[in-house]
């Protein structure tokens, strides 16, 4: 059980009411909210306002409903959200409404709460969001349901909303985030299996261990180089093969430290700033000491940069991962080992083809790289002039994540390979931490010794990742926070 | 309805592609081919008798054909090809790009250039005509050499391996389960087969292909809501004047000049506003832009046709060679002039939609629209009219930008570095189709924004006449709708648009439009 007030919930706890986790509002937001409720001016029509704001003033007035407004808004075309996302979204405005600035009635919240425990999801389309005002169109989609607009009988009575609060459902960024916040999550999850592909391969490369040396990583000015370096160095510990009296390394291997600290940054600094999107007011107008401020709370440029800050980071990880799986199958650059990591080489392949699927994906995520949040298309008679493009950038983030998940179970699946190759060649033993990996590998792919369907070998791999088996504890917070 | 289609080899076009690909057109293979294909099959049959390197027969793959293969291992050489290769991932292609790809091939070896046996084209298009439907990953394929891993996930479907994936009747099971319930037999393997199932930019050029036949559609349908936006917004008719044109004879802005005037020819509500000398540039320039875009999407339509009958194997065995070896290694996979026509295609189509979405701006901005209603409100849409929908349509042309990237412009070395330039043909492929269903949802908020402001003029001015061919559009709008049920959201309406775009119901009873041609 969860427990929404406002104030400090994590990307986690998003994570798992989106997987299901029952939801409950704090007694203090449920006061606080019906109390600013009880404060809002009454001698304002707030969405008939607004949409003199919007249409201008010369425009015909017209008696409408507050369903009329919701529905108005309900424009969202394309693919529909997954239910997880759709229950974060859910969430997600829910813990800005609990903040207890909207002028809502905890009422509102409570339907929200009672929808996501249970179960009640809309279907809402991904497209039609620009990110400002808020993500209108899906959020709109959201209150439909909510609101009983939708046609379909449902065994709960609806919500009916007041005007202020048919306005609060949907006026921020609340989906953009829950994507944002679901993708952190899962780039957390992948990141950690990186760290474990970066010392497997590091491992079955023969690496020189003097590009994780403590002295030198100290010195670096960043401290995230040391971080990577002092946690590659614990899996290696006991490394028979890893040593110093190597020759230096191709920069795929040698800078792997400045390349992932940097990555580790840019994660945390996403993580950050969701967080605070999470927990801030998106929301307009807001009901402050009695009185509605407009402000431009609703626009999404911080989750907009961040999640294209955040998809650079990942496609150089994507190209890290990728060059060292080249240097694996390569038979001049993998220290001796066969070409494609297969005995009788001619006849089979052995994993040729996966390291052209991992290049593949490379590309794919360097081209999706291209910042969402740099353009803006005026809209709404040029009112709404500006905009953030969130909820573009959070999917194509999302998108990117999957690919570096396949990325990296390649890399691990080549690993798993190349450690048996390289221990019938040196009969050395593998770092026990990375045995265990190993094992973890070998219970579902298994060593081949001739050619296999690399599909299932991959897919399962990428399962793996998904479900944690390949996890690290590095700290999600800077040292600080 | 449709003759069945003559594979040859030579002769596919675009039409008959999407006939084949969406509406089951039946396929046979030509005897003329067959008889090739016998003649080269032949040819490598006796090369046993050789003792020279023939690629992928007795040498390994790639980097790898250092390696020579026992001749009797060839056949084992092929199984080994398909299976470690199929190494896609990601979303399964649609029905439609999967026949296409299958088509395809069939077509490639249709050639009798690639040494196989005509039972691998019969096959492929038994499954054509029985409608037995493949899985094929999207992902993971470079382009080159073709588009190897997706094509390897259709061979282990051809040869019955149960780590491929078919459905057959609502039914999805392993290839081997897949082909019993079919009643259909898989393929034994033999020297060459694995190269001549793979070796090809197929998936690449299949989603291309579609997307080109739907691009050609959407300009159509973009030049009908173009008009529709112009009579609405009360447009000055000089700006589309063939004399003007013949000026600056783009031949895709010709055309687009000459659909509009068809389109909107004894309109009363065109040159209604004597003190306007010229319009916003998104209606005076719209046969400039729309006219770029059609000049792209013909050049690309132009470089797919080239495709749909190539030969893209390797090596190819050319018998009318005076030679004792045959097989001549080639770069003929390589998806270069695929990706490139597709990125090609991509920006023409995001401009049409780019284009539409600022008219749609000016439809809904009250200082703009020549005095209609702001938002476009009316009894219709009392609340906030067409506002949202524009919103709809910036975010989909934004969205359309981020994707923009070329994806031909990028390579990364493969296998050992001997394949070291890749096209990355399915990738722009496939984001011109992404593109595309974007365009489309655009070009359908256009339809259904300027229908609805040409019904606002409609009610205050009731005496004038609409143009011959946007009063047809628009009951074909509405008739459009009307499918639409009780609770449709606004969003339901564009997709059941978008929907009569791709059905063609909106191009119902209109004057006779100039289509998008291929450049000779």
């Amino acid at each position: 059980m969860i427990t929404i007030d406002g104030t400090n919930l994590s990307t986690a706890e998003l994570l798992r009411i989106a997987n299901g986790e029952k939801v409950q509002l704090s007694a203090v937001a449920s006061q606080k909210m019906d109390k600013n409720h009880g404060s809002i001016p009454t001698d304002i029509d707030i969405l008939s306002q607004k949409r003199r704001w919007m249409l201008g003033e010369s425009a015909n007035a017209s008696e409408f409903s507050t369903q009329d407004f919701i529905l108005a808004h309900c424009a969202g075309v394309g693919d529909l959200l997954s239910d997880q996302v759709v229950r974060a979204a859910m969430a997600a405005r829910c813990n800005v409404l609990a903040q207890g600035h909207s002028g809502c009635r905890s009422v509102v919240a409570e339907a929200l709460i009672h929808d996501l425990n249970a179960n009640i999801l809309a279907k809402v389309p991904s497209q039609g969001s620009v990110g400002a005002a808020g993500d209108l169109a899906p959020m709109a989609h959201i209150a439909r349901t909510l609101c009983g607009l939708d046609g379909i009988e449902r065994n709960r009575t609806p919500l009916t909303p007041e005007p202020k609060e048919a306005l609060a459902l949907i006026n921020g960024v609340s989906m953009s985030t829950a994507i944002a916040a679901l993708t952190i999550e899962k780039a957390w999850t992948i990141f950690e299996a990186f760290i474990w592909a970066t010392a497997g391969s590091m491992e079955v490369i023969l690496a020189q261990s003097q590009c994780i040396d403590p002295s030198v990583l100290a010195i670096r000015g960043f401290p995230e180089p040391a971080e990577i370096g002092a946690v590659l160095r614990q899996i290696l510990v006991d490394s028979k093969r890893v040593q110093s009296n190597r020759r230096p390394d191709a920069f795929s291997i040698r800078s792997g430290p400045s390349v992932i600290g940097t990555a580790l940054r840019s994660l945390r600094q996403t993580h950050h700033v969701i967080y605070e999107e999470l927990n801030g007011c998106s929301d307009n107008p807001l009901c402050i000491n009695g009185q509605w401020l407009e402000a431009g709370h609703f626009h999404g440029a911080a989750i907009s940069t961040a999640m294209d800050q955040l998809r650079v980071s990942l496609a150089q990880l994507g190209s890290l991962s990728e060059r060292r799986t080249f240097r694996l199958t390569h038979g001049q650059l993998s220290e001796a080992l066969p070409s494609f990591l297969i005995e009788g080489t001619g006849l089979n392949s052995g994993f040729m083809l996966a390291q052209y699927t991992a290049a593949a994906l490379s590309s794919e995520m360097k081209g999706l790289a291209h910042p969402a949040s740099v353009d803006s298309i005026p809209t709404v008679q040029h009112h709404e002039d500006h905009v953030s493009m969130a909820p573009i950038a959070a999917r194509l983030t999302s998108e990117s994540t999957t690919c570096l998940a396949d990325i990296v179970a390649i890399e691990l699946l080549l690993m798993a390979q190349g450690l048996d190759l390289r221990q019938q060649q040196d009969r050395k033993l593998h770092p026990v931490a990375l045995s265990k990996i190993h094992a973890a590998i070998r219970t579902d792919v298994p060593f081949w010794s001739d050619d296999h369907v690399l599909h299932p070998c991959i897919s399962k791999i990428h399962n793996h990742i998904q479900c944690q088996t390949f996890s690290w504890p590095i700290p999600r917070l800077f040292p600080n926070q | 309805m449709f003759s069945p289609l003559s594979l040859d080899g030579q002769s596919l076009c675009l039409n008959e592609l999407v006939q084949v690909a969406r509406q089951q057109l039946p396929v046979h293979l030509s005897p003329d081919a067959k008889k090739s294909m016998q003649h080269s099959y032949q040819w490598v049959r006796d090369s046993a008798n050789l003792d020279m390197p023939i690629y992928g027969v007795n040498t390994g793959f790639g980097s790898l054909a250092r390696v020579r293969i026992h001749r009797e291992q060839s056949a084992l050489l092929s199984k080994n090809l398909i299976r470690s290769h199929a190494a896609g991932v990601g979303p399964i292609a649609s029905r439609d790009i999967c026949r296409a790809t299958m088509l395809l091939r069939a077509n490639a070896l249709a050639k009798g250039v690639s040494g196989c046996r005509p039972l691998l084209v019969e096959t492929l298009l038994q499954y054509l005509n029985v409608d037995f439907y493949p899985h094929i990953p999207m992902k993971g394929s470079c382009g080159s050499s073709g588009d190897l891993a997706p094509l390897a996930h259709l061979g282990l479907v051809l040869i019955g391996d149960p780590e491929g994936t078919a459905e057959f009747n609502g039914q999805i099971l392993p290839a081997d389960q897949a082909l019993q319930l079919a009643g259909l037999s898989p393929i034994h393997l033999e020297a060459k087969d694995g190269l001549a199932i793979t070796n090809g930019a197929q998936l690449s050029t299949a989603i291309s292909a579609l997307a080109c036949h739907d691009a050609k559609e959407l300009v159509l349908a973009a030049e009908i809501a173009a008009a529709l936006s112009f009579e609405a917004l009360l447009g000055v008719s000089r700006a589309i004047h063939p004399s003007v044109h013949r000026l600056r004879p783009y031949k895709g802005s010709l055309a687009c000049a000459r659909n509009l005037r068809a389109l909107l020819e004894g309109s009363d509500y065109i040159d209604s506003v004597p003190e306007k000398v010229q319009d916003a540039y998104s209606l005076r320039c719209t046969p400039q832009v729309i006219g770029a875009s059609r000049d792209t999407i013909s050049f690309a339509a132009h470089q797919i046709h080239i495709e749909l009958n190539a030969a893209t194997d390797n090596p190819l065995i050319l018998m009318d060679e005076n030679t004792d070896n045959h097989a001549y290694s080639a770069g003929m996979f390589h998806g270069e002039p695929v990706g490139m026509a597709a990125d090609c295609m991509k920006i023409a189509i995001a401009e049409i939609a780019s284009l539409s979405e600022r008219r749609l701006y000016r439809l809904t901005n009250g200082n703009l629209s020549q005095r209609l209603p702001p938002g476009l409100i009316g009894s219709d849409r009392p609340v906030l009219g067409m506002m949202v929908p524009q919103t709809t349509a910036a975010a989909l042309v934004s969205e359309n930008k981020a994707l923009g990237w070329p994806a031909s412009m990028d390579s990364i070395p493969t296998c050992e570095d001997q394949e070291d330039h890749i096209a990355m043909s399915t990738v722009a492929a496939r984001r011109c189709t992404q593109v595309l269903h974007n365009a489309q949802r655009v070009i359908a908020i256009e339809l259904m924004s300027a229908a609805h402001a040409l019904n606002l003029r409609k009610e205050s001015q009731p005496t004038k006449k609409l143009g011959a061919g946007t009063e047809q559009a628009l009951l074909n709008v509405r008739q459009c709708l009307r499918a639409c049920g009780p609770h449709a959201t606004i969003g339901d309406q564009i997709e059941q648009l978008r929907t009569g775009i791709c059905n063609r119901s909106i191009f119902a009873g209109l004057p006779t439009l100039t289509p998008v041609e291929r450049h000779a």
